[in-house]
Formats: C-alpha cells, sequence, structure tokens
C-alpha cells in the first residue's frame, strides 16, 4: 500500500481499528517512513481525545447536584492536564520533531505519548503518571498495555522515564491477589521497570468497610496515601497525566 | 416462587439501569448541550427502560439497549420540537473559580462549541464513538443505521472538527500551554 492510496476515510477506520488485520499492519508500515501520514493520523487522534474530553465535566444533572457541589472535581485538574496535553498536540502539528519512537506510540494507540515527547518537563527524565479508576478488564488491560508500550518505547530509546501507576475505586482490584488476573503482570513491572504502585488509601478504607474484612493487596504496593493528593502533588510538579 | 425470581431479577435490572444514569445524561449533555433537557432525556430513558426490561435479552447488551432507548427519547423530542430546534447554550451554575480553570473550561467550551456547529446527524455519531466509545456496529444499532453510514459521518464529524479545532493554535493558548506544562 502507498501513502496516496490511504484516504483520510480509511486514517478514520484506522485509528478506530476497524480495517482487517493485513489493511492495519499495510498502513503501520507506510508509517514507519512517512512523517506526513503520522502527522495526519495524531491530528485525527487529537480529535478523537478533545472530543472525549469535552464532556469528561458536564455541569451535574439535578439528581447529582447537592452531591456534585461537596464532591466536586476532585480530578477536574487531571482532566484538565489530559485537555491540554491534546491541545498540545493541536498546538504542536508543525514544530514537533518525530523520533523514531513516534511510530510506536502511534502503533500503540497512544495520543498521549506525542504530547509526552514534545512538552517534558525535565528534559533528564520523564515522569508519566497512569490513573487507573475501574476494574473493567479492557480499560486495564488497555492501561496496562499503554504502561508496557510507553517503557518498552523510552527503554528502547535510551530515555530515562519514571512511571507511577495509582489506582483508586475499583482499580485497586488490579492489586489483590485474590481477585486480580494481572499480580505476575503488574510485579514485573515493580520488579524489573521499577514502576511504582499506589493503592488510594481511601479506596482501600471504603472496600475494607463494604467488604467486612481487610482487603490484602500484593506486596510492593504503596497504601500511605489518597489519590486525591498523589495526582495534583505530581501534576503540579509537572508530571504528565494519563487517564485509563 | 418465579413471582419472587421475576421480582429480584426486576430489582437488579433497575439497580442497573441507576447506575447508568450518569453516563445517559452525559451523553444526552453532549447531544442537547442543554443541562435540564439531558437530564429529562436521561429520566425518561430509564423510566422507559424499567418499563420495557422484559424486551432486554440480553443483560450483555444493557449499555447498547438503553442508548438505543435514550436516542429514541431524543429522536421523539426532536420531532416535537421540529427538526430546526436552536439550542441556547446553558451555562453552568458551578463556573470554575481560579483563572487556571477558566482557561481550561474555555478551551473545553471551544470544543463543545465547534461539536455543536456539526449537523445534528454527525454529532450523534462522533460522540457516540468518540466520548461513550462505542463501536461502529454498537452505534449503528442504536441510530438504527447501516454501519456504512456511520463511517461516513463519523469520518465528515472529524473533518469538520479538525478543521474547526486548528484554529487552537492561538497564542493565548500557547502560552496557556506552556504555563500549565512547564
Amino acid at each position: 500500500m502507498s501513502v496516496n492510496e490511504i484516504t483520510e476515510e480509511k486514517l478514520n477506520l484506522f485509528i478506530d481499528k476497524q480495517l482487517d488485520t493485513d489493511e492495519m499492519n499495510e498502513i503501520h508500515q507506510v508509517l514507519l517512513d512517512d512523517k506526513v501520514l503520522r502527522e495526519r493520523v495524531c491530528q485525527l487522534k487529537a480529535v478523537r481525545e478533545l472530543v472525549g474530553y469535552a464532556y469528561s465535566e458536564v455541569p451535574p444533572s439535578r439528581h447529582e447536584h447537592a452531591r456534585k457541589k461537596s464532591s466536586r472535581s476532585i480530578y477536574a485538574r487531571a482532566i484538565a492536564a489530559s485537555v491540554t496535553l491534546v491541545v498540545g498536540v493541536l498546538l504542536g502539528w508543525s514544530t514537533y520533531q518525530y523520533s523514531p519512537n513516534a511510530v510506536n506510540a502511534i502503533s500503540a494507540e497512544n495520543t498521549f505519548q506525542y504530547v509526552a515527547n514534545q512538552v517534558t518537563v525535565d528534559h533528564t527524565q520523564r515522569k508519566i503518571i497512569l490513573h487507573i479508576d475501574s476494574g473493567d478488564f479492557r480499560v486495564v488491560n488497555s492501561a496496562l498495555n499503554e504502561a508496557d508500550n510507553l517503557l518498552a518505547t523510552y527503554r528502547k530509546a535510551n530515555l530515562p522515564m519514571k512511571l507511577d501507576v495509582v489506582t483508586n475505586k475499583e482499580g485497586i482490584n488490579i492489586l489483590r491477589p485474590d481477585v486480580s488476573p494481572y499480580i505476575d503482570r503488574v510485579q514485573k513491572m515493580i520488579d524489573n521497570e521499577g514502576v511504582s504502585f499506589f493503592a488510594c488509601k481511601r479506596s482501600i478504607a471504603k472496600a475494607n468497610k463494604i467488604e467486612g474484612v481487610e482487603i490484602v493487596l500484593m506486596p510492593g504496593v504503596i497504601t500511605n496515601k489518597s489519590a486525591k493528593d498523589i495526582i495534583p502533588n505530581r501534576l503540579q510538579d509537572g508530571w504528565v497525566y494519563i487517564k485509563a | 416462587m418465579k413471582i419472587v425470581k421475576n421480582l429480584v431479577a426486576a430489582f437488579s435490572l433497575k439497580s442497573e439501569f441507576a447506575a447508568r444514569r450518569n453516563k445517559l445524561y452525559r451523553i444526552a449533555y453532549s447531544w442537547c448541550h442543554d443541562a435540564a433537557l439531558a437530564d429529562d432525556l436521561a429520566q425518561e430513558a430509564i423510566f422507559k427502560a424499567i418499563k420495557n426490561a422484559a424486551r432486554l435479552r440480553d443483560v450483555g447488551t444493557i449499555d447498547t439497549w438503553l442508548y438505543r432507548i435514550l436516542f429514541n427519547c431524543w429522536q421523539d423530542y426532536l420531532r416535537v420540537k421540529g427538526r430546526n430546534v436552536e439550542f441556547v447554550e446553558m451555562h453552568d451554575d458551578d463556573q470554575p473559580e481560579h483563572a487556571e480553570s477558566y482557561q481550561q473550561s474555555q478551551i473545553v467550551d471551544r470544543v463543545r462549541a465547534s461539536i455543536e456547529q456539526l449537523p445534528m446527524q454527525l454529532r450523534e455519531v462522533v460522540t457516540l464513538a468518540d466520548f461513550a466509545g462505542l463501536s461502529y456496529a454498537e452505534i449503528a444499532e442504536i441510530i438504527d443505521v447501516p454501519i456504512g453510514t456511520v463511517m461516513s459521518r463519523l469520518f465528515r464529524a472529524r473533518q469538520n472538527l479538525k478543521q474547526q479545532l486548528l484554529d487552537f493554535g492561538s497564542e493565548e493558548l500557547a502560552e496557556f500551554k506552556l504555563r500549565r506544562i512547564k
């Protein structure tokens, strides 16, 4: 497949994974050599992300208005940062210098990584926070794949990178040996890649209360802070935020 | 015994519907950009879902089923109001307090405004795909059109949005980015 055969319609299908495997692979192959095509893919993904985030925060409905008043937007700043990152993509079309690793980022369906490459705060070490608040296997799989891709990309490029994974709500379940199918995978990330995994102490307390027994998390997980504390602090320190 | 089982099942389904109310509200809001109307639509969808719960054969498809009901409620509303209904943007009472949040809010507003410029059929599809995260097949089922139509509407919607959002590259936003991500 040549770049001329890749229409905008086809790129839409590509980013939504609606093409068959052969066509997906062919486009991946063309992306390796074509910077303009990578930009087009990046733009489309950014549009998709922006639409997603445009309604992350909506006016509370009448039903939840009272509750929302008191607990509004614990993660609003995190969402805000995410939107900003995507806007960064939009701002950076013309100036962004693509590296070979950018292709991996596209392969990983990871718009944010482009931005992480672009708007770094610390040129000696990239610092990324991955937030998982769901136990849905699709979300968790996607998040862990994202983490693997990030680690592999930076390792390949020989760039230092610190990755913290913060879990809360149902997300803490991925760190429970009694229920999680991801324990081995997480343990390897901790042991081999130096990834720090946090389980929100408030979510743990809540789970303890609901289940009536003390829930047990795998060794190596940090449990002495709440997600509410960790995320804003890291954002202030310039970490790049990715919401699973 | 069967009655008890049915009651338990009905109660369980009702909880499932209620748990999805917020998501329905958000999707409705992405279509109409009116909090009160979105609330009414979500409420009506839940009400109809409870009323017709027996028609839900496969609980695994509950999301698609609910979204379809919501979509039908929305179409009914448009039919009553007329196809050329104009929406007045309702402003959130809880405006962000900090300047930074306010700027962030402006960006979100800008994206929403771009979405609002889209013809309704494109808006419905792009929000179902990119906000609700549904597959083409699910969207086709919800809005009852062929999958090819979903593809073409989504393509046109994104092209349109891409063009509008590229205007984001203003100095103001550039400064904002530099300040936010130092």
